[in-house]
C-alpha cells in the first residue's frame, strides 16, 4: 500500500517554486526545510536544482533526537519521498537513497525503500533482498519498544514489485512473507509476487484479503490491486466495505497498469457507477 | 403481538445496534423496506463514519427517490463525511431540488469526494417534467459548473466532470452552442497533458465516441 501525502506542518501560504527552493536550499530552519521538500514533490517540480537539493537533504540526516520538533530526519524523509515522485527525473540520487536504506532510523529507510521502487532502481534489488532475506521471524519481527516491524518490511516487499524483475532470487525472498501474522504484509507480498509473474492465484489472494474484517487490510488489498493492475478483480473492488475514493484509484489502477479482460469500457463503466 | 411497524422496528434495531456490523445489518434491512419514514433515519447514518452502512444507506435514500429529498437537505452543512454521502444520494435521485447543493458542492466543497458525487448528479437531473424554458436553465447552470470544473485539481473530480458532461450533453440537442459547449469540454479533457492521468484522458473519449454515434 503506497503511503500517504505527508502533510506539510504549516499549511499557510501557496508558495512558488523558487519559494520553495529558497527554503530548501537555507539551514537555519529545518520546519522550512521540510515544507520546500514536500512542496518540491507535491508539485512535481521539474526545476535543474530540484533534485541536488533533495540530495543535500537527504544527506543531512542524522540519529534520531525525539526532542528536537522538526529534525533533520524528518527533513531527510520528505527529501527521500519527494524523490520519489520526482521519478525518473531523480536517476542521480539513487546511490543516495541506497545509503539511506542502511539507515539506523527504520522511517527513513521506508522512505528510500519507497523511493527506489518508484525509481525502478534496479541497483537496489540486491539491497532490498538482504534487508528482507531473515523472513518473517526476524526482518518482519515487532520491535520491542514499537508496533513497527524490525524492517519496513512493506515498503521493501512493494519496492521489489515496483522494480519489476522477476528473477528467481526475488521470489524465494518474497514468498515466506505470504505467512506473515499481519495481513497487510501478506497482502504486500502478494502483490509484489503478481506484479513480478502476473500469475491468477496471487490476485485471487489478493481478492480475499477484500473480505478481510479489518477495512485497514481491504484498504491495503484495494491499493494493492490497483497498483499490480489486476483486471479480473475489478467486480469484487466495486463490491468491497471500502470508501468509494480507494475504489476508484484502484480501479484507476486497472486501467492503467493492466490488460486484457475486462476491456477499458466495462472498467471505466463501474467506475462511474462509484462516482 | 406487537403493534409496531416493520418500519419502526428495523428503525429501533438500528438505533441499538452495538457494533459496525451490527451497523451495517440494520441498515441494510431499514434500506430495504422503502418507506419513506426511514428516511432521515437513513440520513442520520450517513454521519456515522462507517462506510459500508453509509453506501447501504445511500442506496436505501436512492431507491426512496424524491421522498428522500427533504430530509437530505436538511443535513449539517458542517458534517463533511455525511454531506459528502448525501451529494452522492442527490445525484443519484437527480431531483431538481438537489441542484444549489449540487452546484455549491461541484464549485466550492473542499473535499474531492464531494465535488466527483456533485459532478455527475448534475449531468443527471430528472427534467423532463419541467417547462422547456427551466429546463434549458438549469442545464445551462450545469453545463457552466461543469466546465468550470475541467481544470479541478483532482483527477477524479475531473473523471467524473467526464461522465457529467457526457449524461448532460446526451440530453442536449445535436448542434445546439450547448451540446458543442459540452463537447468542447470533453476535448479539453481528452487532450489534456498537464498531469492529467490515462483514465480521464480514456474516459472523456470514449464519452465523445459515444456522442457522436447518438
Amino acid at each position: 500500500m503506497a503511503d500517504a501525502d505527508a502533510s506539510p506542518p504549516q499549511a499557510g501560504e501557496p508558495i512558488s517554486e523558487q519559494e520553495a527552493l529558497r527554503r530548501l536550499r537555507q539551514s537555519e530552519d529545518s520546519s522550512q526545510q521540510y515544507y520546500g521538500a514536500w512542496w518540491l514533490g507535491r508539485m512535481r517540480s521539474q526545476h535543474p536544482e530540484a533534485v541536488p537539493l533533495l540530495q543535500q537533504a537527504l544527506r543531512q540526516r542524522r540519529p534520531r533526537d525525539s526532542g528536537a520538533g522538526v529534525e533533520e530526519n524528518a527533513v531527510a524523509r520528505n527529501a527521500a519521498r519527494a524523490l520519489g515522485k520526482l521519478a525518473p527525473a531523480a536517476q542521480a540520487a539513487i546511490p543516495d537513497l541506497l545509503d539511506t536504506l542502511q539507515d539506523a532510523d527504520d522511517g527513513l529507510r521506508e522512505a528510500a525503500a519507497r523511493a527506489l521502487g518508484q525509481l525502478a532502481a534496479k541497483a537496489a534489488i540486491e539491497a532490498l533482498c538482504e534487508k528482507l532475506a531473515s523472513g518473517p521471524a526476524v526482518a518482519g519481527a515487532q520491535q520491542t519498544n514499537s508496533p513497527r516491524l524490525v524492517e519496513p518490511c512493506e515498503a521493501l516487499l512493494e519496492a521489489l514489485g515496483d522494480i519489476g524483475v522477476n528473477e528467481p532470487r526475488v521470489l524465494a525472498v518474497v514468498k515466506p512473507f505470504l505467512a506473515h501474522e499481519r495481513p497487510v504484509i501478506r497482502s504486500a507480498a502478494a502483490r509484489t509476487l503478481l506484479q513480478l509473474s502476473g500469475e491468477a492465484r496471487w490476485g485471487e489472494l489478493l481478492v480475499d484479503l477484500l473480505d478481510h474484517p479489518q477495512l485497514q487490510v481491504r484498504r491495503a488489498a484495494l491499493m494493492d490491486l490497483g497498483a499490480a493492475g489486476w483486471r479480473p478483480g475489478y467486480k469484487a473492488i466495486a463490491a468491497t466495505l471500502a470508501e468509494n475514493s480507494l475504489k476508484l484509484m484502484a480501479l484507476r489502477g486497472l486501467v492503467e497498469q493492466g490488460n486484457g479482460d475486462p476491456g477499458d469500457e466495462a472498467l471505466l463503466a463501474c467506475m462511474d457507477a462509484l462516482l | 403481538m406487537s403493534q409496531v411497524s416493520p418500519v419502526a422496528a428495523r428503525i429501533a434495531a438500528l438505533q441499538q445496534a452495538g457494533s459496525a456490523m451490527a451497523l451495517l445489518e440494520a441498515t441494510q434491512e431499514l434500506a430495504s423496506c422503502a418507506d419513506a419514514s426511514a428516511a432521515p433515519v437513513l440520513v442520520e447514518v450517513l454521519g456515522f463514519n462507517n462506510p459500508g452502512a453509509a453506501v447501504a444507506a445511500v442506496e436505501g435514500l436512492i431507491s426512496l427517490g424524491t421522498a428522500a429529498v427533504e430530509a437530505l437537505l436538511q443535513l449539517d452543512p458542517e458534517n463533511y463525511g455525511a454531506r459528502a454521502w448525501a451529494v452522492r444520494a442527490l445525484a443519484g435521485i437527480g431531483d431538481v431540488r438537489g441542484l444549489e447543493l449540487l452546484l455549491d458542492a461541484l464549485g466550492s466543497d473542499v473535499v474531492a469526494s464531494v465535488r466527483r458525487a456533485a459532478a455527475k448528479g448534475l449531468g443527471q437531473l430528472q427534467l423532463s417534467e419541467l417547462p422547456p424554458a427551466q429546463q434549458q436553465d438549469i442545464q445551462r447552470q450545469c453545463l457552466g459548473a461543469l466546465l468550470a470544473a475541467t481544470s479541478d485539481g483532482e483527477w477524479v473530480v475531473r473523471y467524473a466532470v467526464a461522465v457529467g458532461l457526457e449524461l448532460l450533453a446526451a440530453g442536449l440537442p445535436a448542434g445546439s452552442p450547448e451540446r458543442q459547449l459540452a463537447q468542447q469540454g470533453l476535448l479539453t479533457l481528452q487532450e489534456a497533458t498537464d498531469g492529467t492521468p490515462p483514465v480521464v484522458q480514456r474516459r472523456a473519449k470514449l464519452a465523445l465516441s459515444r456522442l457522436e454515434l447518438q
